[in-house]
């Protein structure tokens, strides 16, 4: 029996053929520095480069190309973010649903740079309650910083409160994209996100090793380092224009190549078919769980405002045997542990028993993959429930 | 070096409860360490399990994958629970006089 891929929440795989074909393509044909010279080669494949800093900026709903810069994933793009935008004496909230890509910069920033930082929990279903974020609100709270999917419980958070509530005040909303972008639609306009953060390999579809920043026109981000640009050679300084103010170096132009063949697939498929799909499997999944009486779930009694990602344990096993018999017995491939977001396991008491185990649900998942995937933990549960009897 | 007592013998082990020389193993060590899993008697599994293991170590110098072991062994992994409470690493490798394993078993 071949693999079954439930990890996608870590990253998407398979990719989708286009992304292989295209990378593959381009890699051969253009496989030089963009932007850099002025032979045809040079410029077609900055036109490439260019072409997907309009596409995914048409795909998020922003207004100036200009302002999505690329970067290697998420969490350098956070990292870039916050630690452009923070300063000595500044106050930044975040939430304890976040993935470290957002809680270490903010600690590093709260250990050694003077920044003062609130974590505001969720409540019993996974949810970060906008009011709470306001009521922390102080005259030196200069950024909120929060993800918009749950990469543990699937929860999708109401950023368009939040964001309403931070452009009141004047306050910049950073949004870390990582598990909904290419999952469900993101408006930056709409949501009121300053600074949207994105990774090209998950649900975007494209490698690893690629994914950006969109800065919206009013906010400026410090640069943070400093370098290579391709352009205004002789200036000794980083350049303060956008994109180079946030690009430094020569870029991932495979990477590019890549993300922008999976987000033309993605805008083929059309993201309401792919969510409604992902979502149909989750909803078996977490149904064919509930049926079976030692397995817990965290968080997903109600599937409303969610992305097809769920954690689970068999009660009483630590999650990371659950995972090696699932892949060992069963070839299903999942993550199990803390997810990189230690607070949310330790707001739902699972730091002890070291995590979850994950299912993240992706485009190329089927029925017959999630009924497996029920039998399998069905079989370990109740091995586990014989051997307590 | 912690010492632990087990079954009136003392062994030197590491912080994780595994036996420090791998050379002293013999079957009587692997029953003494074998309660520490709470196993009161090896069967015939258990052997097959440890002895695999003991085997692969002492040709690699290293534990085998899991996926190697339960191959070579034929049974399931979850069997291999069943047989280990702790799981292959922190069980079988236990009773078999490894060292912990850093990431294969």
């Amino acid at each position: 029996m071949s693999m079954i891929y439930l990890d996608n929440a870590a990253t998407s795989y398979p990719k989708p053929e286009d992304t292989y074909v295209f990378m593959d393509r381009f890699f051969r044909s253009h496989g030089v520095n963009p932007g850099r010279s002025g032979y045809d080669l040079c410029m077609e494949a900055g036109q490439l480069v260019d072409d997907t800093r309009r596409q995914l900026t048409r795909f998020f709903n922003g207004t100036d190309p200009d302002r999505l810069v690329f970067t290697y994933n998420s969490t350098d793009a956070l990292n870039l973010a916050l630690f452009g935008m923070l300063s000595p004496g500044d106050h930044a909230i975040t939430t304890t649903v976040e993935h470290n890509s957002v809680l270490r910069p903010l600690h590093h920033l709260s250990q050694y740079h003077g920044v003062e930082v609130d974590r505001v929990p969720f409540d019993g279903r996974g949810f970060v309650d906008p009011g709470d974020i306001a009521a922390r609100f102080k005259p030196n709270t200069r950024v909120v910083a929060m993800n918009h999917g749950s990469n543990v419980i699937g929860t999708v958070q109401p950023v368009a409160e939040v964001g309403r509530l931070c452009r009141e005040r004047g306050i910049r909303f950073v949004v870390d994209s990582s598990q909904t972008a290419g999952k469900i639609p993101i408006d930056v306009q709409a949501m009121h996100v300053d600074v949207l953060a994105f990774t090209g390999h998950k649900s975007l579809m494209g490698p690893t090793g690629i994914g950006g920043l969109y800065v919206q026109p009013h906010v400026d981000i410090r640069h943070t380092r400093a370098g290579g640009t391709g352009v205004r050679s002789a200036h000794p300084f980083h350049l303060d224009e956008y994109p180079w103010r946030l690009e430094y170096g020569t870029p991932n132009v495979l990477g590019i190549a890549g993300l922008h063949a999976g987000v033309s697939w993605l805008e083929q498929q059309g993201l309401a078919a792919i969510e409604a799909h992902e979502m149909r499997l989750l909803r078996r999944l977490v149904e064919g769980l509930r049926g079976i009486p030692n397995v817990t779930m965290y968080c997903q009694d109600d599937l409303a405002d969610h992305i097809a990602v769920m954690v689970f344990n068999v009660d009483g096993f630590e999650a990371g045997n659950t995972g090696t018999i699932l892949d060992v017995d069963h070839n299903i491939a999942c993550r199990t542990g803390l997810h990189c977001a230690p607070l949310v396991h330790a707001q739902l008491g699972l730091d002890a028993i070291k995590g979850a185990v994950r299912f993240g649900i992706g485009p190329f998942n089927t029925d017959a993959h999630i009924e497996a995937a029920i039998g399998a933990v069905g079989e370990i549960a109740a091995a586990r429930a014989a051997k307590a009897r | 070096m912690p010492i632990v007592e087990l079954n009136g013998r003392p062994y030197h082990v590491d912080d994780n409860g595994f036996l420090q020389d791998p050379q002293i193993w013999n079957d009587d060590v692997a029953r003494d360490f074998a309660t520490t899993e709470g196993i009161a008697e090896m069967t015939d599994e258990h052997w097959k399990l440890v002895r695999y293991l003991r085997e692969y170590y002492l040709q690699f110098g290293i534990a085998p994958m899991v996926r190697k072991l339960c191959k070579e062994t034929g049974l399931k992994l979850a069997r291999v629970y069943e047989l280990f409470p702790s799981g292959p690493a922190n069980g079988a490798c236990k009773v078999a006089g490894l060292p912990k394993p850093t990431g294969c078993v």
